[in-house]
């Protein structure tokens, strides 16, 4: 059974089609990303899950519990952990008595000095909330995500606002939930983050989804084209290249081609026949970032808005 | 995994929930304490006013409210604004501050129910409300003299009944405020407006025009409902049916709009 599976879910705000027709797995056990600009639904789509936001369509299950059914989402929220973005704790209680509040809620909590020490927090363990700063508050959120010991955890823009410390701490501690076994659906927009966690990635733009896959070969990136840079050598002229050049600007040379092999072999032999060298010759394949940004092309042109909700 | 993925969901309800909701109201008071500026203008005014003003009044008499002494007027008109500033205005005001800043969409995620987190949030607003009107006897009786009400009965059920209905109309309240911003500022000048309007720092005199208009609202009737018990007037009984009545009836039509009009998530444009 996959921890979540959604089937064609579909939800409008008023006139705004926030989801249309999404659909996507998560296996029990796995890290999933779903990537995407502001706006393409990641809040919504998360919220669904966690049962805080009804659907309008569509079929949805989350540890085999439909999250819409009211009766079954308390059980369900005993095996779920939310970190949700911009919602504020507690601030003139201490981190310690905000994570013991938390913990009573749940029947089989990690121990609170426990998650105190996997967020990193020891040295603000007994300083108030509004004392931490910002990297320091989105640690206590990820915190009060686990202290109820997860089976799933959605984590919405974990690192957002995090300096890259701190990132990798998360990124860490988010590696290490997963190697206890616990399932983690998060969203994010920083492609490293998804490359670096993610064995399973699903693209949303505008409210669908437009790829999934495995992040080394999502929207077909490890087969498409690549890229070969150099630059011209001195006294050569573009037209004594062996293969037209995509691009040239101030001698460097841009050629990018489906069948890598047989173009710079050409390039090679025409070097090594003239004995000149290729300074700065590079084959660059799509960044997931490049790829990211083909898929979701058409939404960088609108404003960028809030997640509806 | 399989150590925590049992299939059965444990049963709800019961003794489990009424520990929760214990568990709840130890942390909400510890917020309300710890959070010193809500504290001091919840119970810190009440007492305030109460001690300067009973100062103020030494032996002055009211001729037009049956003689009675000043100061015992104020010691259940100050009990009656312990109870509404506790249920109305701090109420009202933290709702506001938690739902916009997303704390009650937090509470809202966990597994606790929503009727533990709001059973939690009255049982700790009643407690705050029963700390100052012990706090507000204790000073009146001891500081200037004022007897304790005779009808200990009748005193407890109106606090009880001020306490719901004042809860009602502050979780009312709160769902008519957009902004945290806006929360502070608009509930207070409501409350002392009604609270001037209400005869709490100058007796109004019944027939008056100020009586007649502030008989509209709750406050005014609810003062009255708390000066009962006490028994100053002589012939006058501890129940004063009327104004109760018309304080639960404020708490009925506030509840409807409360129930209607809540919500968990903050308004974000």
């Amino acid at each position: 059974m996959p921890a979540v599976s959604v089937k064609g879910l579909r939800k409008s705000f008023g006139s705004l089609r926030a989801l249309d027709d999404v659909s996507f797995e998560v296996e029990t056990g796995q890290v999933f990303a779903l990537l995407g600009p502001n706006g393409a639904g990641k809040t919504t789509s998360i919220e669904i899950l966690e049962g805080f936001t009804g659907r309008d369509g569509g079929e949805v299950r989350v540890l085999g519990i439909d999250p819409g059914d009211r009766h079954a989402q308390r059980w369900l929220r005993t095996r779920l952990g939310i970190v949700l973005q911009e919602l504020a704790v507690e601030q003139f209680i201490t981190v310690r008595q905000v994570l013991e509040r938390n913990a009573g809620f749940y029947p089989s909590p990690r121990p609170v000095g426990e998650v105190i020490e996997l967020v990193g927090l020891e040295e603000k363990a007994d300083a108030k909330v509004k004392t931490l700063s910002g990297g320091q508050q989105r640690r206590l959120d990820v915190g009060l995500g686990i202290v109820g010991h997860p089976e799933l955890l959605f984590l919405d823009e974990p690192t957002t606002g995090l300096d890259p410390a701190a990132r990798r701490t998360t990124w860490d501690l988010i590696r290490r939930l997963s190697a206890e076994g616990t399932t983690v659906l998060l969203s994010s927009h920083y492609m490293d983050e998804v490359e670096a966690l993610a064995q399973n990635v699903a693209v949303l733009a505008r409210g669908r989804i437009v790829a999934t896959g495995a992040p080394s070969s999502l929207g077909g990136r490890d087969r498409g084209r690549v890229t070969i840079r150099f630059v011209l050598p001195d006294g050569a002229i573009p037209a004594a290249l062996p293969v037209t050049p995509s691009a040239i600007e101030a001698r460097a040379v841009e050629i990018a081609t489906d069948d890598e092999v047989a173009v710079l072999a050409r390039i090679l032999n025409w070097a090594i026949e003239r004995g000149v060298e290729l300074s700065g010759l590079s084959v660059t394949r799509a960044t997931l970032e490049d790829t990211y940004l083909n898929l979701t092309r058409s939404d960088t042109d609108e404003p960028e808005e809030e997640e509806g909700r | 995994m399989s150590e925590h993925t049992t299939t059965e969901a444990p049963k709800s309800g019961g003794p489990r929930d009424l520990g929760l909701v214990a568990h709840m109201v130890r942390y909400e008071q510890l917020f309300f304490w710890v959070n010193r500026i809500g504290a001091v203008f919840t119970v810190g005014f009440s007492v305030v006013f109460l001690v300067l003003l009973g100062a103020s009044a030494g032996n002055s008499r009211i001729s037009y409210l049956g003689n009675i002494k000043l100061v015992d007027y104020y010691v259940p008109g100050f009990v009656a604004y312990g109870v509404m500033a506790a249920a109305f205005t701090t109420l009202a005001v933290s709702l506001v501050v938690r739902r916009e800043t997303g704390l009650l969409k937090r509470l809202r995620l966990s597994p606790v129910p929503a009727w533990v987190l709001i059973a939690a949030i009255f049982v700790s607003t009643a407690i705050v409300a029963v700390i100052q009107v012990v706090l507000l006897l204790v000073i009146g009786r001891f500081g200037y003299g004022v007897h304790l009400p005779t009808s200990i009965g009748a005193f407890v059920v109106v606090l009880l009944v001020g306490i719901a209905s004042f809860a009602a109309m502050g979780v009312a309240m709160s769902t008519v405020i957009p902004n945290q911003e806006a929360a502070g500022p608009v509930i207070s000048i409501v409350f002392f407006v009604l609270l001037f309007l209400s005869g709490l720092w100058f007796p109004l005199k019944a027939n008056s025009g100020l009586a007649k208009f502030s008989n509209l609202f709750p406050v005014r009737h609810f003062i009255l409902a708390v000066s009962a018990p006490f028994g100053f007037q002589h012939g006058v009984s501890p129940w004063a049916w009327h104004d109760l009545l018309v304080v639960v009836v404020w708490g009925a039509v506030a509840t409807v709009i409360a129930v209607r009009r809540f919500r968990w998530s903050p308004r974000r444009s």
